[in-house]
């Protein structure tokens, strides 16, 4: 190899080199992508619950001390006992059925929407609540417990990513795997069953959302597994499942009040 | 020893070639992309890099029945069709069924079906098959307490001829949307939607989503049947990893259980099982509602019933 080619090989190379930094360092000096513009899902639109699970628990107001499926300990079932709508309704807490750890089983319609870059907001049509997912850090207030416990508490939202594998050829970047985390906190004592199966101030609500589809009839779900955690109140975590089909439009939209019974 | 110029230009350019190299895209194929087949038996680095796409199943899953407990554990009341978009035709048989027709020689080691065993009360146990050479995931397994092997094939192969034997776990195929796993199966024996008679026919369909969100599975089942559903029937269902789960074999053994003549099987006639309105009584729940049909499963269903306070307590039992 002559020189000359030597220096002509080392020119390319180092314009190449330098080309290739120089996107490294434009693709490094892009903003950040807000969690709106990464959804790898489109969440929002109106759903509406089809009930074809614990129909018993939902539909209808359970009777009272009919609290099968949820994992009470003795003191959850001992506070479920003590059920009455009445005393609620009187003491203004008629929506203790459709805190955040309830809300998504319902039966209703809900209208997910962005509430800027970073919130996605959900309203329900039973009893006309508000449940605002935040992405980033808890609000400072909430953290240092300055702001009041809510019905619908202090919600974390995060995509989820997949995995990065590993080994010396295996990595690969994290991307997202299509649904949303959300861990919720600082929730208002209230009921997970309309007939006062509760849950405390301890509580912890972790939820995963996942939409599917569309399946061969057009049909788009979002599907909601639900898990709180109690250590006043259940043995175990509980876990649910719920599933809403996604609707055209909301003209059918009717919010209503919460009741106690 | 000194280098000589020509040496250290020859090593400088090579490390100027090594990030070049280095940041390659390692994106999968365009096959890989569009999930079409890829063989099985040639190394490709697009296919392994493409089969990172979702997530390993692989476990033993404990069934948690925080839902629907008393339907699938100690089994469904006679007469409960609530929220179940049946027809006629699938009211009028359930309503002729009667329970003891699993004494029958034919019923009693019959396994639920695949579409049904996500909301039976077994544990679940999740295999792979893994091709030797390209390590790509051929087939996923899934099998419960009462169950037989359920294969599910990821390699792209088409379904059989709707003229094919139809089995209990059906023919399925799977597919990845993300980190979900899509699943179609046909060629389903005829089954059920509910253990209380409530029939599906060996011309519906089965779509599965398995969706693994740390060490919880959940799996949206939607069961088409244009015999006796008017409209898809969704169940989502959960699964708790537990690694010290074990499922235990099923030895079945066909016995007597009944003396009745031969040819005999258990049913009522149309319309004189007055049992068929006991849960409802007991329940406190108008009889329409108990009657299913699509309309039972959505929201405005309330509106039409009005607010009811249940009479029933499982818990007693």
């Amino acid at each position: 190899m002559t020189r000359s080619r030597v220096w002509c090989t080392l020119v390319v190379l180092a314009v190449a080199s330098a080309t290739l930094a120089a996107q490294r360092g434009q693709r490094g000096q892009q903003p950040t992508q807000t969690p709106r513009a990464m959804a790898p899902s489109d969440f929002t639109g109106y759903w509406v619950s089809v009930v074809t699970e614990d129909w018993r628990w939902r539909m209808v107001t359970p009777a009272k001390g009919d609290y099968d499926s949820v994992p009470l300990n003795p003191a959850g079932r001992r506070q479920a006992d003590t059920w009455d709508p009445q005393r609620d309704d009187a003491a203004g807490e008629a929506c203790r059925a459709y805190a955040a750890p309830a809300i998504m089983r319902v039966p209703g319609r809900i209208h997910v929407t962005w509430d800027g870059d970073t919130t996605l907001r959900i309203d329900t049509e039973a009893g006309t609540q508000t449940r605002l997912l935040r992405f980033g850090p808890r609000a400072a207030d909430s953290a240092t417990g300055a702001a009041a416990p809510t019905w619908q508490g202090d919600s974390v939202a995060a995509w989820e990513l997949s995995g990065r594998g590993g080994g010396m050829f295996g990595g690969t970047p994290a991307k997202p795997s299509g649904a949303l985390k959300v861990v919720t906190t600082r929730i208002r004592p209230g009921y997970l069953r309309k007939n006062g199966v509760p849950f405390s101030a301890t509580a912890t609500l972790t939820e995963y959302f996942n939409v599917l589809g569309p399946e061969d009839n057009g049909d788009r779900w979002l599907v909601v597994t639900t898990i709180v955690q109690d250590p006043q109140y259940l043995a175990t975590r509980f876990f649910t499942s719920t599933h809403f089909k996604k609707l055209s439009d909301g003209s059918s939209w009717h919010p209503t009040a919460c009741r106690a019974s | 020893m000194h280098p000589t110029r020509t040496g250290v230009l020859v090593a400088l350019a090579t490390a100027l070639t090594i990030p070049l190299v280095a940041f390659q895209d390692r994106g999968a194929s365009p096959a890989a992309a569009n999930g079409q087949s890829q063989s099985l038996v040639e190394y490709d680095d697009a296919v392994g890099r493409a089969s990172a796409n979702g997530v390993d199943f692989t476990g033993e899953w404990a069934p948690r029945f925080h839902e629907d407990e008393p339907e699938r554990v100690p089994g469904p009341e006679l007469g409960d069709y609530l929220g179940i978009p049946i027809n006629d035709a699938a009211r009028m048989r359930a309503m002729t069924w009667e329970a003891s027709i699993q004494t029958l020689a034919e019923w009693q080691c019959r396994p639920h079906s695949a579409d049904y065993i996500w909301r039976g009360p077994s544990p679940l146990r999740i295999w792979k098959d893994v091709d030797p050479v390209s390590r790509q995931v051929t087939t996923w397994h899934a099998e419960w307490l009462r169950s037989v092997d359920r294969s599910i094939y990821m390699d792209g192969r088409p379904h059989p001829s709707p003229n094919a034997p139809h089995t209990w776990a059906g023919f399925s195929t799977g597919r990845w949307e993300g980190d979900v796993l899509t699943i179609k199966t046909t060629h389903l024996k005829e089954g059920y939607v509910r253990r209380n008679g409530l029939p599906r026919s060996d011309q519906a369909t089965l779509t599965e989503h398995w969706m693994l969100h740390g060490d919880v599975l959940t799996v949206a089942a939607i069961t088409t049947d244009p015999v006796y559903l008017t409209e898809p029937f969704i169940r989502t269902t959960d699964y708790e990893l537990d690694l010290h789960q074990w499922v235990p074999p099923y030895p079945c053994q066909v016995v007597e259980e009944v003396d009745r003549r031969p040819g005999i099987v258990p049913h009522s006639l149309p319309g004189t099982n007055d049992a068929t309105s006991d849960f409802a009584a007991r329940c406190g729940l108008p009889i329409e509602a108990t009657r299913g049909g699509a309309e039972t499963m959505y929201p405005d269903f309330r509106d039409k019933i009005g607010f009811i306070t249940s009479k029933c307590i499982a818990a007693q039992r």
